[in-house]
């Protein structure tokens, strides 16, 4: 005993006990959960049976009975949508800002830090700023659109089913854009200077740099940026919570906000973990994507 | 042209994009001045004609804004307290050391930090039901969103914890410091600052954190500002100045924070999410 004290305070045990804990904590929070999900994913759960561990087995049945429910396909569809839109718009805007930002003039690197306000605010908070912004009548983005000539009539983002993704993919780009932004510019200043001026010498212009040095020398941190965008853009659920609250009529539902809703407005928690199951995988394979493309980054 | 001028006409442009990119920002705080009319106005006023400051308290009384704010506050500091108590020793092991242990010490906690709140919180929920959490819901919040942001916290920490040298570490255990005493009087306070930015990090996340509290808070006097901000915003809701004032009231606080810690908050959080 006094043996393991003393290694405790001055030893090996120290290193063990620090990380020991932390991962004993994950591992029941985060590492039991997720088993706990695909073994409710086989099973038959609803309020009366949600005390007990064991429920009626039901095998695949969540699985081929989700695949049967009509609104299944619209809504991966409109995940994908989502996925797509929100990261293409985050990282081409995010980019743009970047290179703008990166020319290094009086203040640049406070004004770009100021972007990350959005980034920093409550999810439902943003939510609410844009549900207003967005809103039919009175919302002043159509006021915008109309002066500008680009619409005649308002658009019902919110309550058009034709729009009502679009909302928040609106309000997810203006959300993660500059943290898209931010990581961007760490990538660039860390392009060697010398490059550039040796094509300079050689005669290059801007859109040969750009094509020639710029995007190849950025590949990993534009992987990174990519692979994170999906990761947290899968985990996009205030702004739906907030501004269309997936409707309507599913038509800006997603995987992620359906599978909450099926398990705690409809108490479906067997479908609702059988979701969760094949978003987790998703999400999973980003994160490889992910770790393998800061990999050498991460062990510096 | 010259250097000056070209600094200047960059500056002007970055300050209108800048404009436009928080202009939703801006909107929030003039919509919430504007008395209930004004707000439906057509063409809209981009600058409230008479500031209804008197919002602000009837918002605050009327939606009892105080113990929801108050609640967001226990659910963040618990939260804070919980990932830096452990995470901050993780991540000291982590950055300490560098074998085939560590690395998959840190895949596992990649791998973790990735996992969407809402796809967790049917399997949390369903087993907090089991073992008697829910009847402490604050605290169960507290431990979901403990779960689920320290991943992030020991990355930012450890890569503050590389920058600190090893070297200055051993001269203490040299002089006869045990681990522990080495650990607290030299490792940490030399860490102390990133520490902190990344705890102010994990307190803005938790601060406005929605799905974990909406989902196991059932009790009104409990719950958060964010799931108080959610029941407001009822689907046909036309008191969008009161909306709006309660979001400013909720988010300046943290707004304010941010823009004075601007610079450390913005080099930390890039050192740990690619590096």
């Amino acid at each position: 005993m006094r043996r393991i004290l003393s290694s405790v305070r001055d030893g090996r045990g120290f290193d063990i006990v620090l990380v020991g804990v932390p991962f004993a904590f994950l591992f029941a929070l985060a590492g039991l959960p997720l088993i706990y999900n695909i073994l409710m994913s086989f099973q038959e759960v609803d309020m009366f049976s949600l005390g007990s561990v064991i429920r009626p087995f039901v095998g695949v049945d969540n699985y081929v009975a989700l695949f049967r429910q009509p609104e299944t396909w619209p809504i991966l569809t409109n995940t994908l949508i989502f996925v797509v839109g929100s990261i293409a718009g985050q990282f081409v805007i995010g980019f743009g800002l970047a290179l703008f930002f990166w020319t290094n003039f009086p203040g640049a690197s406070w004004l770009r830090g100021l972007f990350l306000v959005s980034w920093v605010m409550p999810g439902l908070v943003v939510g609410a700023i844009w549900n207003w912004i967005l809103s039919g009548d009175f919302g002043v983005l159509n006021f915008f659109l109309r002066e500008s000539g680009l619409i005649t009539a308002n658009i019902f983002w919110r309550s058009d089913p034709s729009f009502s993704l679009w909302a928040v993919v609106i309000a997810n780009i203006w959300l993660g854009t500059s943290f898209n932004m931010i990581l961007l510019s760490v990538g660039l200043s860390a392009i060697p200077g010398d490059l550039y001026e040796a094509a300079d010498m050689d005669g290059a212009n801007a859109w040969q740099r750009f094509w020639t040095i710029t995007l190849p020398m950025m590949r990993s941190t534009i992987g990174a940026i990519i692979a994170l965008g999906l990761i947290f853009t899968l985990q996009q659920f205030d702004l739906f919570a907030a501004i269309t609250d997936g409707g309507p009529n599913n038509s800006s539902n997603v995987a992620q906000y359906w599978a909450w809703d099926l398990s705690f407005r409809q108490y479906d928690f067997g479908r609702g973990a059988t979701i969760s199951v094949i978003m987790t995988v998703f999400v999973m394979f980003a994160a490889a994507v992910y770790v393998r493309s800061t990999r050498h980054e991460v062990r510096g | 042209m010259s250097e000056t001028a070209r600094n200047r006409l960059m500056l002007a442009i970055a300050l209108i994009m800048a404009a436009i990119y928080l202009f939703p920002l801006y909107w929030m705080y003039v919509t919430s001045l504007k008395s209930g009319s004004e707000m439906f106005a057509n063409p809209p006023s981009f600058w409230p004609s008479s500031a209804q400051w008197q919002t602000f308290a009837f918002v605050w009384e009327s939606r009892n804004m105080g113990r929801y704010l108050w609640n967001s506050t226990v659910i963040a500091f618990g939260s804070v307290a919980l990932i830096a108590l452990l995470g901050t020793g993780c991540a000291y092991v982590l950055a300490r050391y560098r074998n085939v242990w560590v690395d998959i010490g840190l895949f596992l906690i990649l791998m973790l930090q990735v996992l969407p709140a809402s796809l967790m919180i049917t399997p949390i929920f369903v087993g907090f039901t089991q073992v008697g959490l829910l009847d402490y819901p604050r605290f169960a919040v507290i431990l979901a969103i403990a779960a689920k942001s320290m991943p992030f916290f020991v990355v930012l920490v450890r890569a503050t914890f590389m920058a600190v040298p090893m070297e200055l570490e051993e001269a203490a255990l040299v002089d006869g410091n045990s681990r522990v005493g080495a650990f607290y009087k030299i490792v940490l306070p030399l860490a102390r600052n990133g520490i902190l930015v990344s705890a102010i990090l994990i307190f803005m996340q938790a601060f406005g954190e929605f799905v974990y509290s909406k989902s196991m808070i059932q009790d009104v006097s409990l719950q958060p500002a964010s799931v108080g901000l959610n029941s407001f915003m009822g689907p046909n809701t036309s008191e969008w100045n009161n909306i709006m004032a309660y979001a400013t009231m909720y988010v300046t606080p943290i707004l304010a924070i941010f823009v004075l810690l601007q610079r450390r908050i913005v080099s930390g959080l890039t050192s740990g999410a690619l590096k």
